[in-house]
This record gives C-alpha cells, structure tokens and sequence, in this order.
C-alpha cells in the first residue's frame, strides 16, 4: 500500500515554511545586502517560481532517496550479484514506513511464475503464513515454488539511513534444511521477491510490490569446454617442416656418400698399380682403338721408369 | 686436393665440431633447467598425461650429452684422418640428430595442446581443484600456490568458477571462488573476507592465471625446442662440411 501521497503534502508544507527563514536574518549587514537584492523588482518576481522548482527538487531527492516498494538489486559492483543460484539485494530500509513493534521483515523468494500462487495464498488469508512453503520441498515439481525468509527486524532498517554499502545474499545459507532457511534458488530460473511485514503473532501486516524479473544465469557443465587442439602455433610448424626437410636432406647426403665411397673401392679392384712382376697382362674385352681400360694414364711417365717397353703393351688395342 | 685446402678443411671441421660440443654442453644444462621445473607446474601437465615438453627434456638431457662426447670424437677422428672414424662419426651423428629432432618437435607440438588457449587448463582446474583424489590435490597445491603468488584468480578471470559446474562448487555450495583467490595482508590473514565471498573487486585479484602458465610452459618449450632446432642446424651446417 502506497504511503507516498499525504507525505508529499507534507513536503509541500514543509518546503514553503522552510524557504522565508533561509532568507531572513538577523545580522544587519547581511540584511542590508540581502535587502538590496530582495527589493529588486526582478528579484520579487523570480522567488514564486525559486519556490516552485526548490520543492520540485526536494521531491525529487525525497523519492531518489531511498523510499523503495520493492525488492532491488543492489548497486554495487560486487562479481556475484547475480550467480546461477543466489543474488544479492539492497537491504530494506525504508520499505515499510508505520511503526510496528516487534515487527520483522520477511523476504519470499520465488519463481516467477509462482507469484499468482502466492498472492491468492495470502488473500485466503491462511492463518500460518510462514510455514506455507517449507524450503527443502520449495522447488520441486508439485510445490509451491516459493519460500520465506527472514530478514530482520522493521527497527533495524529505520528510514533515515541508507547505507549503500549494506546488503542481503539470497541463498547464503547454500542447501539448507530448516523450513525458513535462506536456501539457494533453483539454478538458471527466472526469480521474483517480494518483502512482507509480519508482526510478532506471525500475522501479515504489510507487504511491498513484488520486484522486476531476475534471470539467473544457467550453469554450464563441464563438458562444454571443448579442450581440443586449438591451433598450432607458428613455431611449431616451423620448427617441425624445418627439422624434417633437414633430416631428410642429412639422410640423402649420407646415402650419396656411402654410394660414392662403395662405388669408387669397386672400380679400384679393377685398376692394377704398377708392380715390379712382369705377367702379361689379356684383354678380355672386345675394345675399340681409342680406349685404354688397362692403362692408366695419370702413371704413364711413370711406365718408362719401372718397366721396358718390350715386355708391356703400350695400349691395349696393338695387341702382341 | 692441394695440402692446404685439406688442412683448411680440417681446421675448420675441428673449429664446428668443439662449437658443437659446447652447444650440445649447454643443451644438456637447460634441458635439466627444464626436466627440474622451478616452477613446479608440472601437475598442470602431468595429471592429464600429458606431459610431454618434460619427457622432451629427458630425451634432451641424454642427446645433448651425446653431441657433446660424439663431437669430441669428431674432433679425435678429424685429426686422425681416418676414413672410417669419420665414417662412423657421421652415422652416430645422425642417428642423435634424429632423437633430437623428435624431441623439439615433440615439446613443440604439446606445448599447442595444453597452452593454445586457455580451455584445457580451465577445464582441468575446475574439475580436479577441491577433488580429494591425489590428482585433486596436486592441482589443489598447485593452484593455490599460482593464485596466491601471481596474484591472480581462475584460468581467465573470477567468472570461470562462476558460470560452469565445478568440484569446488559441488562440495562448498556457499563459496563462489577458491580462498586463494582473496586478497592477503601479510599476516596471511584474509584482507577482508565478507567481501571477498560476493565479489567486491578491491578485496579479491581480478585477473586470470592462465597468461602466466602459458609463458612458463613456453619458455620450458621454446628452451628445449628453439635450442634443440639450433643445435641441429649447427649439426646439419657440420656434416655438410
């Protein structure tokens, strides 16, 4: 139930009896200063509407202030405002302006969707309100999909402060089993609260609006992080084709030069160096004039040194 | 072949080959550096199995010791001018070129998989962190330690333990984030621990461990790799003299 309407009338009187006295005053040489400004004609006709935008303003500050009808964020910055399964709201100063005592503020947490539920329970005025909805057996499929908690007491969140810095956890108690435990919401589900004023019999005296909608984030599994390969880094490919070719390439040397070293100690077998002991040397192959195979020429001056020309073929086609 | 030019050719062979030997030295000196772990990460790797940039550096450790005796016996051979020590020489050569080669290529090629982006090492800490297997509690140890020295919390930032399902969200359902994550007077008291729990940004750190382990295990990777690779190409320039 809204209490705004006969207090900004209050305002307005309040205002207007406020505005002469900031005006006037007892020191006469500010009064002579002030005077000269007062008596100016313009400044006659601008003080109706100073008044004017003045309570505007204070209006304006009076509803900023603090003077809530529903259960809010809060407004800080705080990493966990909004998890999968608690939030975090401003605490409810000022929301219920009678004086009660013995009063407490309740909170009932909800689905959304369940707000309907809630409003018709209350309406049928039930006589044990804070035992409807036990929290253990709030969320599951048949129930009620509500909850009541306990914030505090009405004298504790009086109207002149507003500490910004304060707040309430919505499921700070994590997976509790008391009936009116401060329970973890349902994970990923759109929830709505609302504050209730009970007093000490346990009867509904008062309640707030209920809030706007707050979705809460659905909680991803494990296995949706993919952990794959993401990508090869360029390094990588270079270091690895690099080696490869490079192995390669060694591998191909190695070859060549093991075929070279093999072949070459072949073809030695084949030449004979020049020896002190005179055999006749046949040719056994059918060669033509200009081919030499038993005949090295690099020994050749070498020849006249070591041998006579008669016991040895100069070249192998002028056969003996 | 003139005298000279196999004297020059020997000279120079000798000259590489005691370069090699001293690089082959200092690749067995890193790759021990890195087969230590002074970083002590090694659980990040080593409880998924994979592991590999440390088995790089073992196969490191023994191939750069080996290019530093076979390089000696290069050098031993080259005097001796024998054909076949040469010969032999070479063969040793190549066969440690190949083990080397498949060791840089190998920490290369695994430092891809666990540190590309930072999906595995989340993953891993999400699911192995609180666990109470001796997995759990080497990637525990580790994490704590990381977070509490680097200053850091989650593999990208707070937000990790907040939007997927985790071992530590299962067995604490109140706390949105590991302790470690808050920040520490240095008493090692909690700086202020009602705001750590709902996230007030000035009492826990904000900012991801994963940038950090992703340049150690790059430098234990890139250590191995990157000097290996020169090592070889030194091998390589040697053999074709």
């Amino acid at each position: 139930m809204k209490t705004s309407l006969p207090s900004l009338q209050l305002l307005f009187i309040r205002v207007d009896s406020y505005l002469p006295d900031i005006f006037l005053s007892t020191d006469t040489s500010q009064v002579d200063f002030y005077s000269r400004i007062y008596l100016h004609p313009f400044y006659k006709m601008k003080t109706n509407t100073v008044i004017r935008w003045m309570s505007l303003l204070s209006i304006w500050m009076w509803t900023g202030e603090g003077q809530i009808f529903q259960p809010e964020l809060t407004s800080n910055a705080f990493l966990a405002k909004v998890t999968s399964n608690t939030v975090i709201l401003k605490q409810p100063y000022c929301v219920f302006n009678q004086t009660c005592p013995g009063c407490e503020i309740w909170l009932v947490a909800g689905l959304c969707s369940a707000k309907g539920t809630f409003d018709a329970l209350v309406n049928s005025s039930t006589p044990n309100i804070l035992s409807l909805s036990p929290y253990p057996t709030a969320f599951n499929p048949s129930s009620n999909n509500f909850f009541l908690t306990r914030v505090g007491l009405l004298s504790d969140f009086p109207c002149n402060q507003n500490p910004n810095d304060q707040y309430f956890v919505v499921g700070a108690d994590g997976i509790c089993s008391g009936v009116n435990c401060n329970g973890v919401l349902p994970d990923g589900s759109t929830v709505c609260f609302k504050y209730l004023l009970i007093d000490a019999n346990g009867t509904l005296v008062n309640s707030s609006d209920w809030s706007g909608n707050i979705t809460l984030p659905k909680l991803l599994a494990l296995n949706t992080i993919s952990d794959g390969l993401s990508a090869r880094s360029g390094a990588m490919v270079v270091i690895t084709t690099i080696l490869c070719v490079a192995a390669a390439l060694l591998l191909l040397l190695f070859l060549i030069m093991l075929c070279v070293t093999c072949c070459t100690k072949k073809d030695g077998k084949k030449i004979s160096v020049m020896n002190s002991i005179r055999i006749p040397r046949y040719d056994t192959h059918n060669l033509k004039e200009r081919v030499h195979p038993y005949d090295n020429p690099a020994y050749q001056p070498d020849l006249k040194n070591y041998s006579t020309s008669s016991t040895l073929p100069r070249d192998g086609a002028r056969k003996l | 072949m003139g005298a000279g030019a196999v004297t020059c050719l020997m000279f120079v062979v000798v000259a590489l080959n005691a370069i090699a030997a001293a690089a082959g030295l200092a690749l067995f000196a890193v790759a021990i550096w890195v087969a230590v772990d002074g970083y002590k990460l090694y659980p990040i790797s080593g409880v998924s199995g994979k592991d590999d940039i440390f088995a790089a550096a073992w196969i490191a450790i023994f191939t750069g010791f080996a290019f530093f005796l076979t390089c000696i016996f290069g050098i031993f051979a080259a005097l001796k001018r024998s054909r076949a020590l040469m010969l032999v020489y070479l063969i040793i050569m190549f066969i440690i070129f190949l083990f080397e080669c498949a060791s840089a290529i190998t920490a290369a090629t695994n430092r891809d998989y666990l540190v590309g982006n930072s999906n595995f090492v989340k993953k891993q800490m999400l699911q192995y962190y609180g666990q109470d297997s001796t997995q759990g509690k080497q990637i525990t140890q580790t994490w704590n330690r990381v977070m509490e020295q680097v200053e850091c919390c989650g593999a990208d930032s707070p937000e990790d333990w907040m939007l997927y399902n985790s071992t530590l969200k299962q067995i604490y359902p109140t706390y949105n984030w590991p302790l470690s994550c808050c920040k520490r007077l240095s008493t090692f008291e909690l700086q202020n621990p009602a705001g750590c729990k709902v996230g007030l940004t000035s009492t826990l750190f904000t900012k991801g461990c994963f940038n950090y382990i992703e340049s150690v295990l790059s430098r234990y990777t890139w250590a191995v790799s990157w000097y290996g690779f020169s090592v070889l190409m030194l091998v390589v320039s040697l053999d074709v003299f």
